[in-house]
């Protein structure tokens, strides 16, 4: 009944206390990297700690690069790469790997798409044989693609139709991108998720999914050499070809405030707001991540304070942005409580801001989002699956895995002056859009309402 | 004075946390831990993970939402809810600052059987985190103003949830199934008996509950064992022993034919169904068999549940069933939707699937799938200390052992097709079950009537559930 060895060290808990400065490269875990010929890297990080693999494989194409009547073909195409291929036909990628002890999943946003299985070590090759066979070999049966269109409706109903807040979103977006493609909703719209040929799968497939197009990642029981010699194996036959062409819309400036109203049956009003903030890969996302967590995180933040406990005025306040390759939204979303108009919810929220605009948030503020942001990183890498996805979008959104190493440094340089000075820039009126759900009472509601990343 | 946490992320990176490790027989085994009942009776469990430098906290107190009084449903949850709103010496704004200064985590809910609640805090910062860990369970006030504000928060919280019929349906099921039974009442409450609860009823709760007795705290992570006894014993040590009253839950008897519950949701594009019966409790015998069962049934991608009704049809985002275990018997529930006009066509073929379980069984290659399936996916399942410590605290709150890890294996190996078929018939029901839709009434209720004799209907703005 002996334990198995394991990799984790003292050194580890003894680094965990070393202050970031003190922190040298040599001292970074071990990601061991590698990339095939045909392009796509690979990274690595052993962690035996279970008997377990992640394995995550990223591709760089989401509904930024869709157009107007295929909206939302990113994520359908996604969905189809589980419906078969030429070694393994129709339901066998699932069958198989569920056989073999693994278990799977994907996500679409409107950068990404990624794709996720999680197996014991015992299964790795098979996994590999799997990966492989999809991406060099997929099916397109057109009985199948008819299925598919079905399940993808219904999620569309699921996310959207069926929930205020997928509603309300999907119009704030739509309302405040004019020209780039973050405009519509990573599902899709319903017509164009009805419409879509069996030719505008196959360009998908051919514009996308070129293996220099996409990144591996694998985090688990393994080593960096079996992996590679995997991959060299199975996935470095398939040969590449030009990745999507590359998007060079840019959003225009705003020039004012824009305001979306959505009247439907509902029992509670929504608020959402967005302000155009900049991609992941520029400079100010650390401030506005620390912005973001002294105005978002916990029960002692500023919006909770004021917004829920003190005021009174909504259930719930949130705020935040996504990873992402061009200009965002940072979102604002609070559902006002029973009596409350939601203008009431907003002016709040914008007296809150505009304090951030002009008085220095405290020492002990800046201290404890920078403690928040750290734990809540923290979390997120507790698992083998967390870490295969860290270590990922960090490769991803911001060109380097090794971006992780620094993030602490990068947080822990933001000064309150930075904070001030990226509220100032992008919380303004002009860079806003506001969009509010009204509810409509009984009867009078329209069945059929019109108008984000899913999993599978 | 800095503060920060002196967390590398590249440290982090290189953490790897816990552990279930495979003993040389093949199985799990789970990591050895310490029992220690402390002379006012409440039990520790204490588990050193040296590895990472974290301390995950879980106590379960043995009172949940049976214990509510008729009428005042919700209760237990609000008192777990208002423990960290304030206490002798400190204030909710007070607590919030503090456990957000140092990154933790806290926080406290009530399911059907029991409170549950979790913390967790980097090792320097321990001393803190327990402090605070500590005030919350023996010293909260429940002050006035904080329950009002919760009470219309949970209120409105109710109305908001009903405008998703996803996240009500479990309700409706479990008012529908259980009638008068205490699970059939809605852990967090409803909008009429939440609005009778008094703050006295808090008190009242919270004094006739939270006891030594009836509490286990499990601590799983970076600690010295024997120190973390003494410390914990000095804390919790003072707490006066008090007798928790025990709490009468008999056992619910299944419902014998058919009935059907149709919520009115009329703005809906789609109809969300529940059909099932009771279940099994948390140590039924059989409780690995059925989930070997339950796998190929309803429980994975490619069970037969989403074979039909997603992958072969295209008619839903997803079909699954579940076994919810509990005290006494909890819920059977098959659960999907799909859009109006194909309400019948899916359920439909929903029963067909369950009669198809009946009559065909399962396969010697699916049973063999079904087994490497669960093997494979458990050991993520107890990766990090807070799973550990949620864990052995469940496991010791049902009377259950270690061995409920280190046999698992051993007991799903030794299932077969007998055994299998023994199961169907006997967990399986499909002559008696209850059926709850939500969805756009004037659509499909027509459709409903041909499920049951007898129909009920509400409409989903209708206060309770």
């Amino acid at each position: 009944m002996k334990r198995l060895k394991r990799a984790m060290s003292l050194a580890f808990a003894i680094l965990f206390f070393t202050s970031f400065a003190s922190l040298s490269r040599a001292q970074e875990p071990d990601i061991k990297t590698h990339t095939l010929k045909n392009g796509m890297k690979i990274l690595v990080q052993e962690d035996h700690s279970i008997p377990n693999v992640a394995l995550y494989i990223f591709y760089r194409i989401g509904s930024r690069n869709e157009r107007p009547g295929t909206t939302g073909l990113s994520h359908f195409f996604e969905h189809m790469m589980f419906n078969g291929a030429k070694k393994y036909g129709k339901g066998k990628f699932d069958e198989t790997m569920e056989a073999a002890g693994g278990s799977n999943n994907a996500y679409t946003s409107q950068n990404v798409t990624v794709y996720q299985d999680w197996f014991p070590r015992s299964s790795m090759e098979l996994i590999f044989d799997l990966e492989a066979d999809r991406i060099e070999n997929l099916s397109f049966d057109p009985k199948v693609i008819e299925s598919e269109r079905g399940v993808v409706a219904s999620e569309r109903r699921n996310s959207i139709d069926a929930s205020n807040f997928g509603i309300l979103s999907e119009q704030l977006w739509a309302a405040a991108f004019t020209a780039h493609p973050y405009q519509w909703p990573v599902v899709g719209w319903m017509v164009d998720i009805e419409n879509w040929t069996m030719a505008d799968l196959r360009h998908h497939f051919e514009m996308g999914y070129s293996p220099s197009n996409a990144t591996m990642v694998v985090v688990g029981d393994v080593t960096g050499d079996e992996i590679f010699k995997l991959a060299e194996k199975y996935i470095e036959p398939i040969a590449s070809h030009d990745p999507p062409p590359k998007v060079t819309t840019r959003e225009p400036e705003q020039l004012g405030e824009r305001r979306v109203v959505v009247k439907k049956f509902a029992q509670l009003p929504i608020l959402m707001m967005g302000y155009h903030v900049p991609e992941t890969a520029n400079p100010d996302y650390y401030a506005l991540q620390v912005l973001q967590a002294i105005m978002f995180s916990g029960q002692s933040s500023r919006m909770y304070q004021r917004i829920v406990d003190k005021d009174q005025l909504a259930l719930f306040v949130n705020g935040g942005s996504g990873f992402s390759f061009d200009p965002t939204l940072f979102t604002i979303n609070a559902q006002p409580k029973a009596g409350v108009a939601p203008d009431a919810v907003e002016r709040a929220i914008y007296e809150e801001l505009d304090r951030l605009k002009t008085d220095l948030v405290a020492d002990q503020e800046m201290e404890k989002a920078k403690n928040i942001l750290l734990a809540t990183f923290y979390r997120q890498m507790k698992t083998i699956n967390g870490k295969a996805n860290v270590l990922g979008s960090y490769e991803v959104f911001f060109g380097d895995y090794r971006k992780l190493f620094t993030a602490a440094d990068d947080f822990n340089r933001v000064t309150k002056e930075d904070v001030r000075r990226v509220a100032q820039k992008y919380f303004t009126e002009k860079r806003r859009t506001v969009a509010t759900l009204i509810p409509e009472k009984l009867g009078q509601e329209n069945s059929n309402q019109k108008p984000e990343g899913r999993d599978r | 004075m800095k503060r920060l946490l002196t967390l590398s992320l590249a440290a982090m990176m290189a953490i790897s946390i816990a552990v279930p490790s495979k003993a040389e027989n093949g199985d799990l085994k789970l990591p050895p831990y310490k029992k220690v009942k402390l002379k006012n009776g409440m039990t520790l469990l204490l588990m050193e993970q040296r590895e990472v430098p974290i301390i995950s906290f879980d106590f379960i107190i043995k009172a949940g939402s049976v214990a509510d009084p008729a009428g005042k449903e919700g209760l237990a949850s609000l008192a777990a809810g208002l423990l960290r709103k304030g206490t002798k010496t400190r204030s909710a704004d007070q607590l919030s600052a503090e456990l957000d200064f140092i990154g933790g985590q806290l926080g406290a809910s009530a399911d059907n059987d029991y409170t549950e609640g979790a913390a967790e805090f980097i090792k320097k910062d321990l001393g803190k985190g327990l402090e605070l860990l500590t005030d919350v369970l023996l010293n909260p006030t429940f002050p006035q103003d904080e329950l009002t504000k919760m009470l219309k928060q949970r209120i409105d919280g109710i109305k908001s949830a009903k405008d998703r019929a996803q996240s009500v349906i479990g309700n409706y099921f479990e008012s529908y199934l259980y009638g008068d039974h205490p699970y059939g009442r809605s852990s967090g409450g409803d909008e009429r008996s939440l609005a009778a609860i008094t703050r006295e009823d808090v008190v009242k709760f919270y004094q006739t509950y939270y006891t030594p007795s009836g509490t286990i705290l499990a601590v799983v992570g970076d600690f010295n064992t024997a120190e973390m006894e003494r410390a914990l014993t000095e804390k919790f040590g003072a707490w006066p022993a008090r007798q928790m009253p025990a709490i009468k839950l008999p056992d619910a008897m299944p419902f014998k034919g058919k009935k059907l519950l149709l919520v009115d949701k009329p703005d809906s594009t789609q109809t969300y169904y529940q059909i099932g019966n009771l279940g099994i409790n948390r140590t039924n015998p059989d409780r690995v068999y059925i989930q070997v069962v339950n796998t190929l049934f309803g429980g994975r991608f490619t069970s037969m549940l989403n074979t039909e009704l997603r992958i072969e049809t295209g008619l839903t985002y997803g079909a699954r069933s579940s076994f919810s275990q509990r005290r006494v018997r909890g819920p059977f529930v098959i659960s999907t939707f799909t859009r109006n006009e194909k309400t019948e066509e899916a359920i439909d073929r929903t029963l067909g699937i369950l009669k198809r379980l009946h009559e065909k069984g399962i396969t010697e290659e699916e049973l063999k799938s079904a087994k490497n399936y669960i093997k494979g996916q458990y050991p993520p399942r107890i990766e990090t200390s807070d799973q550990l410590a949620s864990l052995i605290a469940e496991l010791e709150a049902y009377n259950l052992d270690a061995s409920e890890v280190s046999g698992f294996y051993a007991r799903i190996d030794s299932m077969t097709l007998d055994d299998a078929r023994r199961i169907i018939k006997q967990y399986y029901p499909i002559d008696d079950l209850v059926f709850v839709l939500i969805g756009k009434a004037s659509e499909i209720e027509s459709i409903a009537k041909k499920y049951a004799p007898k129909i009920d209907t509400k409409a989903i703005s209708q206060p309770g559930f």
